[in-house]
């Protein structure tokens, strides 16, 4: 017996557990026995079990070079390193699958163990849900996609993963990507609960939204390190290419960002509520569709590492639960009337609104350029391309116009603001944008549309810090130092606080996307030893090259000086490596400069001999500002998340004297916004 | 007072900074050179023999030679447009980087914007029907401060429990009524 047979076993046992949890968990709920919904979320722990034992037993094939099991053979060789021997797992599409439906169920599990917190009576249906997704995985694990199919005759060594994986970045990118994708299944399952149930209380949106931020969070993380992987793999000087793989994992980010938003408004106010779900709904589905188009390669991208015949399944699947999903919906609808009415559109709602119509406008605009393709031949016959300008100019307005409303949209109180409150907030970040826009042209900034993306960037952060700032100020007033007072407006809220980094996290990041595309400097030169080139007042000269052979893999690699003001910065040494086994596809080793906020991206674009080679280099201005932003929003979204500690509420503990429960006038909140 | 003159500050930069900004659009349309000209047309190329690279990035030899290419045709004359043309007759409509403003391929441009539009619009209206419905947002000032009035002992009562947890609730039932 194998270790794969194992794993076969596992699963065909997690699918069993599977199924029974729908059907206990539905009936128990359906009849009220509470036992039956008990014994449900035990088997959603053995799902979680077996899952893992198949986990482990292809980890295991892979660490001992099992190479009679397809799949290892496949992704993995003898002389790949132990780490990325066991990375292979998620390496391919079975492996994929399979860490997908791993972490699907961890989670559920995670639930399972917290679900006392969430409201009862949807327990059982989110949990249904869940393994009911859990079960198309499974289904598709043990029959047409299975990591563990064995050969008869197991070759001596696997064929190796593709090069342009061996990257440290394979380590964190696709279980993070993966991890997020999966993770929008629990909103999802959550909705569709509120929707049997007909239960969208309080304490349902305030479950939905933790896991919702928590999907959130790993989706950022997620996008973030797939721009730094492709920034430091391959070899174009940028970050993001608007590939349709790429888009695709944008979508659900966008939906979910939207209506991490817009449940503010139902908090606060009762509103929204048919549109929560939809956003709900449309994150999960999107979700699907990423995974569909990245399997089956209707669509032409550059991550052609996992195509596959199994995308139909996806689609079925996906259909699926667009069908479940609205049919439920329209049963539903008539109870999901809002509690309170509208008052002023200056308000915070109404930014609220306008943030969300630019989300999922953005959201659509790129799922339309991403299928236009499709379309094109399908009604046409003729293929067409929609490469990154088209992205470019129809989502940078939109984007600066969500990044003003950023900064607008804090400062407005809920309900009503008066104008004089909101110019009273506004005038200081508003004239210290007018300045920078000013001042930008002097020292080189002649591009008027990156003066006004800097501008409104400018306006943003000033107004995000200088409420920060008031805040700290009338804490230090009462006696705290500024450091301590500080934490203290972000321990006693978080949520807000939290979200103020995610903003401006967020402007960093369009600063620093700016900064890249409208200032991104470019040469090529073929140099001799001895040589050198200059760009942007850096030069670089080149010595010669290296060749190293490995047992598996040749690297050549060029010595290169770089020179900035008449001083020696470093020694640079950017290379390439050809892997035997995949001859045609010269893996790129980039050296990346940072000094200051600039990044010298050098490149080995050709060589010849040990005397000649041709360098690229790109002068990044700003692109250091991407990561950074990325990880504040990170931060941010972190500290959103963050458990609170429950506070005692003490209006309603306290017996109040003279009159009863005091109603909360919902000024309080206004002020809370001024402060 | 000194709120009118921080608006006439701000009034004062924003025109400043509106006739800056169309100096210098103006200045950048005239004052192309021909590295730029030919920089964007090949942006809106597509690379043939590259993945996901335009004739402007890409570091191939079919792209130099597109780029040499370029420039010798913007040197005897021609429009970008016409560059552009050139390069779709000789290699099919799909060498366009971004779908063309004409024929069906508008639509990929149309539908989004109009989409925007109709969600802009449908904005408006909910939110004029909302507040249409909103009982008294109408003369919302006397409405609200008849509510002030009626709500003050309550207010009160919760400022002062809520200074009791936070020292910034403190600060706040003292300031600003």
């Amino acid at each position: 017996m194998y270790f794969s047979d194992l794993g076969t076993i596992a699963l065909i046992l997690a699918a069993g557990f599977a199924l029974y949890t729908i059907f206990a968990a539905a009936w128990g709920a359906q009849r009220n026995m509470p036992l039956l919904v008990k014994s449900a979320l035990r088997s959603t722990l053995a799902v979680t079990f077996f899952l893992l034992l198949a986990s482990a037993a292809l980890v295991v094939s892979f660490l001992i070079h099992d190479f009679g099991v397809r799949y290892v053979a496949e992704q993995s060789s003898l002389s790949m390193l132990w780490y990325y021997t066991a990375a292979a797992f998620y390496g391919g599409q079975e492996g994929s699958l399979l860490y997908w439906s791993l972490m699907l169920s961890v989670f559920a599990a995670i639930f399972v163990f917290t679900s006392r917190r969430a409201p009862a009576v949807m327990v059982p249906y989110s949990v249904a849900t869940l393994m009911g997704i859990e079960l198309f995985f499974l289904f598709m694990l043990t029959t047409v996609s299975s990591p563990f199919t064995r050969v008869p005759i197991a070759p001596l060594d696997g064929n190796g993963l593709n090069p342009l994986l061996l990257d440290p970045g394979m380590l964190v990118h696709p279980p993070m990507l993966l991890m997020g994708y999966m993770s929008f299944s629990l909103p999802f399952a959550f909705a569709i609960a509120a929707l049997i149930t007909g239960h969208l209380n309080n304490d349902w949106l305030r479950a939905i939204r933790r896991w919702t931020l928590a999907s959130w969070t790993i989706q950022t993380t997620g996008l973030i390190l797939g721009a730094w992987w492709a920034y430091h793999v391959l070899g174009w000087g940028g970050y993001w290419s608007w590939d349709p793989v790429e888009n695709a994992a944008l979508l659900p980010w966008l939906t979910a960002t939207a209506f991490l938003h817009s449940t503010m408004v139902q908090e606060r106010r009762g509103m929204l509520k048919v549109w929560n779900l939809v956003l709900v709904i449309a994150s999960f589905a999107l979700s699907i569709f990423g995974t569909f188009e990245v399997r089956s390669g209707v669509i032409s991208s550059v991550h052609s590492f996992a195509y596959s015949d199994i995308g139909g399944y996806f689609l079925a699947f996906l259909v699926i639960v667009i069908v479940f999903s609205s049919g439920l919906f329209l049963f539903r609808l008539p109870k999901l009337r809002p509690e309170q009415e509208f008052d002023s559109v200056v308000s915070r709602e109404g930014v609220f609104l306008l943030n969300n119509l630019l989300l999922v406008g953005i959201a659509f605009a790129t799922l339309w350029g991403t299928i236009f393709p499709l379309i094109s031949a399908a009604f046409r016959g003729q293929a067409v391309t929609v490469g990154p300008p088209f992205y470019n100019q129809v989502i940078s307005p939109l984007l600066a116009v969500l990044i003003l409303a950023m900064g607008i949209g804090p400062l407005l109180a809920w309900r009503r603001t008066s104008t004089r409150a909101l110019w009273k907030n506004l005038c200081v970040p508003a004239i210290g944008a007018a300045l920078c826009a000013l001042i930008l042209p002097l020292v080189g900034v002649t591009d008027v549309l990156a003066n006004i993306g800097f501008a409104i960037c400018a306006f943003t952060a000033g107004a995000i810090l200088y409420e920060l700032w008031r805040g700290v100020r009338v804490r230090h007033k009462h006696g705290e130092n500024y450091l301590f007072a500080l934490y203290m407006l972000f321990a006693r809220y978080r949520q807000r606080y939290g979200g103020y980094l995610v903003h401006l996290g967020m402007v960093a990041l369009v600063v620093g996307i700016i900064g890249s595309h409208f200032f991104q400097q470019q040469q090529d030169s073929v140099l001799k030893s001895g040589q050198e080139m200059s760009i942007a007042g850096y030069r670089f000269v080149y010595f010669g090259n290296i060749d190293m052979n490995q047992s598996d893999s040749e690297t050549v690699i060029s010595q290169v000086q770089i020179w900035h003001d008449g001083q020696l910065l470093r020694y640079i040494y950017p290379g390439r490596t050809m892997y035997h086994n995949f001859g045609n596809q010269p893996a790129s080793l980039i050296s990346i400069t940072t000094s200051g906020l600039t990044d010298l991206y050098v490149y080995l674009d050709d060589w010849s001999g040990n005397t000649q080679a041709t360098i690229r280099v790109f002068v990044n201005p700003l692109v250091p500002l991407v990561w950074y932003g990325g990880a504040l929003m990170l931060l941010g979204g972190v500290i959103c998340w963050w458990p609170q500690r429950r506070r005692v509420v003490s209006t309603a503990t306290r017996p109040s004297p003279g009159a009863a429960e005091p109603p909360r006038p919902a000024s309080i909140e206004d002020k809370e916004a001024i402060v | 007072m000194k709120q009118r003159g921080a608006l006439f500050l701000l009034l004062t930069l924003v025109v400043l900074v509106a006739a800056l900004w169309s100096f210098l659009s103006l200045n950048a349309a005239t004052h192309k050179t021909l590295d730029q000209r030919v920089q964007e047309v090949g942006a809106q190329l597509k690379c043939p023999v590259c993945q996901g690279e335009s004739v402007a990035d890409s570091p191939s030899l079919l792209a130099q030679q597109m780029r040499g290419s370029i420039r010798a045709q913007l040197q005897a004359g021609k429009s970008e447009q016409e560059v552009v043309q050139y390069f779709v007759n000789s290699y099919g409509p799909n060498i366009v980087w971004t779908p063309q403003w004409q024929g069906f391929t508008l639509l990929a441009w149309l539908v989004p914007i109009v989409l925007l539009l109709g969600g802009v619009g449908l904005l408006f209206l909910t939110l004029r029907e909302w507040c249409a419905s909103a009982p008294g947002s109408t003369n919302d000032d006397r409405q609200a401060s008849s509510d002030d009035a009626e709500l003050e002992p309550y207010r009160a009562q919760l400022e002062q429990e809520l200074a009791d947890e936070d020292v910034l609730f403190r600060h706040l039932g003292t300031e600003g009524r």
